[in-house]
């Protein structure tokens, strides 16, 4: 089995620092972020935009190749709502270390994203859901059927579609947690890989609280054949977990020193 | 309709570090298939074959070994006529004199030896512990020092002595460093990581993941090294990049297949043909399961496998 | 091919109903094309469907029966590529080649060779257990005819290595109640020749001037409807032998391409050209990189004291710990005088400490316990070489009655069992042994 892949969530607009620094195309800060984030661990970095209806494509180029000079060709996930802006991306990468993500497909209003990732070669994370929340995994499996088929029908390899369950809230939806993790189980069943926004369960909590229910969640995917996730690869406690487990389902021979390495 | 296979190449490869200096001077690994697949992709460095002698000289070798050194008396002259053997692609010396709970050699006489042979050849060179890990931190050490300049294999820095043998052979002199642990996937791996963080450059350190006889064991023995080799080609992990060098003559020359005598033994025949039997045997397995040298005692082991080699590669 | 998912979800009856217990009918086809479930789950696919899918799910590696009676023996069926994966099924078995252009003498020579390597080794019976019968045309059908009656005397599975048709037919007429392997079909004779292995009942051996013609005249038979085969690695090299070997076994284990999926035949006969050394180099190779039959010039105790140890290892299910039978084995011409040594039954502690023994030269009685096949230190942790064990033993097997010496040597490891073992063994002094096996020969010699 391949190791759990790690994508590094911090290079988002939604961070202020962020967002003024691809406004202004100052690297310094994306770089400083880009370094703590692999120095942690990280495999692949998320490159969220935003929506960049204005300047994406000049913009999404731009961040690839800063990325991609400044740290060996690192792997990336292309993360905005501008189909334009993700092409463009595509345009300029480097593949020697990974296959671009295309960030995001769903089963409504971006499933054309699929035929993006298809015409280019990417792996599409494939959200498993379509106008709104799923009620259940009924409605879960039928979306990744949907998404599956079309990708298939495209020539795409089902491996190259990582399915995003849509992690939820535990304030709010705790009763819909454990359904989230029977669908993973369903989804390694069928040979799939799957990823997603795990954080998202601790959301509204402590400070202290979030990097134990992270953890803890992870672990529990992980069991379930959860094969990446879209982390805060400097959350310590987290990306140790995430060791641990590769090493118990041995994705990673153990040594002594693994969490050093 | 041809056969048409998927290709088994991996995007990670094997560390290739080059052992001894000028001509002679040879590479290990380099690889990015498993072994001898060279229908998977091209194979750079065929694996290479050293020959063994011992700081016992002649009277510790078997008869049929000292047959084929007729004329030598000293070390330095075995280790003169090793070289000439076909096939031979550099040369261990063995100081297994220096165990303490064996004769017991001092530090200073191991010493003038290995100085000895070094002048007196000018293949790549392997210097072998004797085994104890106290004396071999010793040995070793002065060993690394008096080889200075020769790029030479220091076999090997263990859990027990890594210290003390990486500060030296990898750090103060440079050589290349032997890093062994019996068959314990875990360990060897932990092993590398200890010398890298000691400073000691990942690409100057080769493995010996462990051996046996076949037959004594060996069963580990191959699942050791599959899975080395797995989780360095197909996990790409940088921790077990290192090429693999498998000590085989210290291990088969002293079952009974290769000691018994043709009178203890009147239904197993010939004794000679016996010990390179088992040495070629068990060579040829742990060069399939994939080390990427073999140490050999007996000339004609030396030629059979090499020919192997080249018909492969 | 293996099939893909999507393959199998355009035959599914597209319902989604749930009664083969996945969500959807693509979730299903998934799993299908992993060999996760059967197709047989779902009761609405059709026949004619599920007979194409049932076909491309079965398993990669047929698995071929040769022989008949104690000499049957399987090849093939292997599921996985390494041993830590799961354990290899079916032993590599070892032929010697006969030849009719050999003259008598030397056919009887080899035939009675042959049979001068049968021993016991942990358990198993090791011995060629198949003899190579190959037709040289120049020697004539009736001197080929003599030699298959003469080695089918000696109780072997034969190969007959032979390309005419009707010669072949005329030698199987002779011995086909055996089940030998007919090796002789290619490119120009296939049909001919399966036509006379399959009246006969008996596996046909394939091969071809390169791997793709070996492909295509294999997947051709498959059209003729025999899949009783074994395909040869061939005779040009080395190389293309290996290439043929592994390449074959890959494409059928990890790709499911089923017309890959035999047992195979590598030839060192010819391979080696005479070198006996290179010989056993690619006996080992072969054994460990996917023969499934081995031919060989020569195998006398210098090629096979080796190759049956490794085998033995290579086949051992990693569960299962190798165990010798316990008893007294005396060493060095021991007799009831002589020292006694105690250790356990685990295969590896008993081989490397009788060679140490055998070594030291020195006379002793080594006695094995029933301690589960487990190495020293586990059986002790697991009460399996405890004091009590160790005399309840002494007592079942009467050692007192069958020796006199009353010096026990036990391992360094379980120096602990000394007071207990001298409690409950009376009358026997109890010494410590080294901790390590190497140590062991100096030991004895100052005992």
């Amino acid at each position: 089995m391949a190791k759990f892949v790690t994508i590094g969530e911090r290079l988002s607009t939604t961070a202020p620092a962020v967002n003024k620094a691809f406004t202004e195309r100052d690297p310094e800060p994306i770089l400083k972020r880009a370094k703590q984030q692999l120095d942690a661990g990280a495999v692949y970095l998320d490159v969220n935009i935003g929506p960049a209806e204005a300047d994406g494509e000049d913009l999404m180029k731009w961040a690839v190749q800063l990325l991609q000079s400044n740290f060996d060709n690192v792997p990336l996930a292309l993360d905005t709502s501008n189909k334009k802006a993700i092409e463009a991306g595509i345009s300029v990468y480097n593949r020697s270390k990974g296959k671009p993500i295309v960030n995001s497909a769903d089963a409504s209003g971006r499933i054309e994203n699929i035929d993006l990732a298809a015409a280019n070669d990417a792996i599409v994370i494939a959200l498993c859901n379509g106008e709104g929340i799923a009620k259940d995994n009924d409605e879960r499996m039928g979306y990744c059927q949907m998404l599956l088929e079309r990708g298939m029908e495209l020539g795409m390899e089902p491996t190259d579609m990582w399915f995003d369950p849509l992690f939820l809230v535990v304030k709010g939806m705790q009763d819909k947690q454990m359904e989230i993790l029977e669908f993973i189980k369903m989804l390694s069943d069928m040979g799939l890989n799957s990823t997603g926004g795990l954080s998202n369960n601790s959301n509204g909590m402590p400070k202290h609280i979030r990097p134990i229910m992270d953890s803890a969640l992870v672990a529990m995917a992980m069991m379930q054949g959860l094969t990446s996730a879209i982390v805060n690869p400097n959350d310590l406690r987290l990306m140790e977990t995430i060791k641990s487990c590769d090493v118990f389902k041995s994705n990673t021979l153990y040594a002594d020193s693994y969490l050093e390495i | 309709m041809p056969f048409t296979a998927k290709s088994g190449k991996f995007n990670a490869k094997i560390n290739t570090v080059e052992v001894g200096t000028g001509e002679k001077a040879i590479k290990l690994g380099g690889e990015n298939v498993f072994p001898f697949y060279t229908f998977d992709d091209a194979i750079e460095n065929a694996p290479k074959v050293g020959i063994e002698i011992t700081d016992g000289g002649m009277e510790a070798e078997p008869e049929c070994v000292q047959k084929l050194y007729e004329g030598c008396t000293t070390v330095v002259d075995m280790a003169k006529k090793a070289v000439t053997f076909d096939g031979v692609d550099f040369l261990s010396i063995r100081l297994e004199g220096g165990d303490p709970n064996g004769k017991n050699k001092s530090t200073e006489e191991l010493i003038q030896i290995v100085k000895d042979v070094a002048d007196a050849v000018d293949v790549p060179l392997v210097v072998c512990g004797c085994k104890n890990v106290e004396k071999d931190a010793e040995l070793l050490d002065k060993a690394a020092a008096a080889l200075e300049g020769k790029n030479a294999m220091i076999l090997a820095a263990k859990e027990e002595n890594y210290k003390t043998i990486g500060a030296s052979a990898g750090l103060a002199y440079k050589q290349i460093v032997g890093a062994e642990s019996a068959v314990d996937i875990n360990l060897a791996k932990q092993l590398n990581v200890l010398l890298t963080q000691l400073g000691v450059d990942s690409k100057t350190i080769v493995m010996n993941a462990g051996t046996a006889a076949v037959g004594y064991g060996f069963d580990y023995v191959i699942s050791t090294l599959d899975r080395v080799k797995a989780a360095a080609l197909s996990q790409g992990d940088a921790t077990l990049q290192m090429p693999i060098i498998t000590p085989v003559a210290s291990e088969t020359w002293t079952v009974k297949e290769s000691t018994a005598t043709e009178e203890d033994m009147p239904a197993w025949g010939n004794l000679e043909e016996r010990g390179i039997d088992m040495e070629v045997e068990t060579a040829a397995a742990v060069l399939a399961a994939g080390s990427d040298a073999v140490i050999l005692k007996h000339p004609e082991s030396v030629r059979a496998i090499k020919t192997m080699i080249s018909e492969l590669i | 091919m293996a099939l893909k998912g999507l393959d199998i979800f355009k035959l599914s009856p597209k319902k989604n109903c749930k009664e083969c217990g996945s969500p959807t009918c693509m979730a299903f086809s998934m799993k299908v094309a992993q060999g996760a479930v059967s197709i047989d789950k779902c009761p609405y696919f059709s026949e004619e469907a599920k007979a194409s899918l049932n076909e491309a799910t079965a398993p990669p590696m047929k698995t071929i029966k040769v022989g008949t009676g104690n000499n049957e023996y399987s090849l093939g069926g292997e599921t996985v590529l390494f041993r830590h994966e799961k354990t290899f099924v079916s032993r590599t078995r070892y032929a010697v080649t006969v030849c009719s252009c050999m003259d008598d003498a030397a056919i009887d020579a080899k035939l009675a060779e042959i049979q001068s390597v049968d021993y016991e080794r942990i358990g198993e019976r090791m011995f060629t257990e198949m003899i190579y019968v190959n037709y040289a045309e120049a020697a004539g059908k009736d001197k080929y005819l003599d030699l298959v009656k003469k080695a089918a005397a000696v109780d072997r599975v034969l190969i007959l290595g032979c390309e005419d048709p009707e010669v072949a037919a005329e030698a199987l007429a002779l011995v086909k109640d055996k089940k030998p392997v007919l090796n002789g079909a290619n490119a120009s004779n296939y049909e001919a020749m399966s036509k006379v292995a399959t009246e006969a009942g008996v596996t046909l051996g394939v091969s071809g001037a390169d791997i793709d013609e070996l492909y295509d005249t294999l997947a051709a038979l498959e059209k003729l409807g025999n899949k009783n085969l074994i395909f040869d690695c061939g005779v040009n090299s080395v190389k293309e032998a290996y290439k043929i070997a592994v390449e074959f076994r890959k494409a059928a284990i990890k790709d499911g391409n089923r017309t890959c999926g035999y047992p195979s035949i590598v030839r060192l006969d010819r391979l080696s050209q005479g070198d006996k050394h290179l010989q056993a180099a690619l006996l080992s190779l072969f054994t460990m990189k996917y023969g499934s039959i081995i031919v060989l010039d020569q195998m006398t105790y210098a090629e096979a004291n080796p190759v049956y140890g490794l085998r033995q290892n290579l086949f051992t299910d990693p569960q299962k710990p190798m165990k010798v039978e316990p008893g007294i084995y005396p060493l060095n011409g021991a007799d009831e005088n002589s020292v006694c040594l105690t250790t356990v039954d685990f295969a590896l502690t008993y081989f490397l400490v009788s060679g140490e023994l055998e070594r030291s030269g020195v006379p002793c009685n080594l006695i094995i316990n029933d301690a589960g096949g487990l190495s020293v230190l586990t059986s002790w942790a697991a009460g399996k070489f405890s004091a009590g064990t160790i005399a309840k033993f002494f007592a079942e097997q009467d050692i007192e009655g069958k020796v006199k010496s009353r010096k026990l040597v036990i391992p360094g490891k379980v120096a602990v069992l000394k007071g207990e073992l001298e409690a409950k063994l009376p009358g026997w002094e109890i010494i410590i042994a080294p901790r390590e096996a190497v140590q062991l020969v100096k030991f004895m010699k100052e005992l």
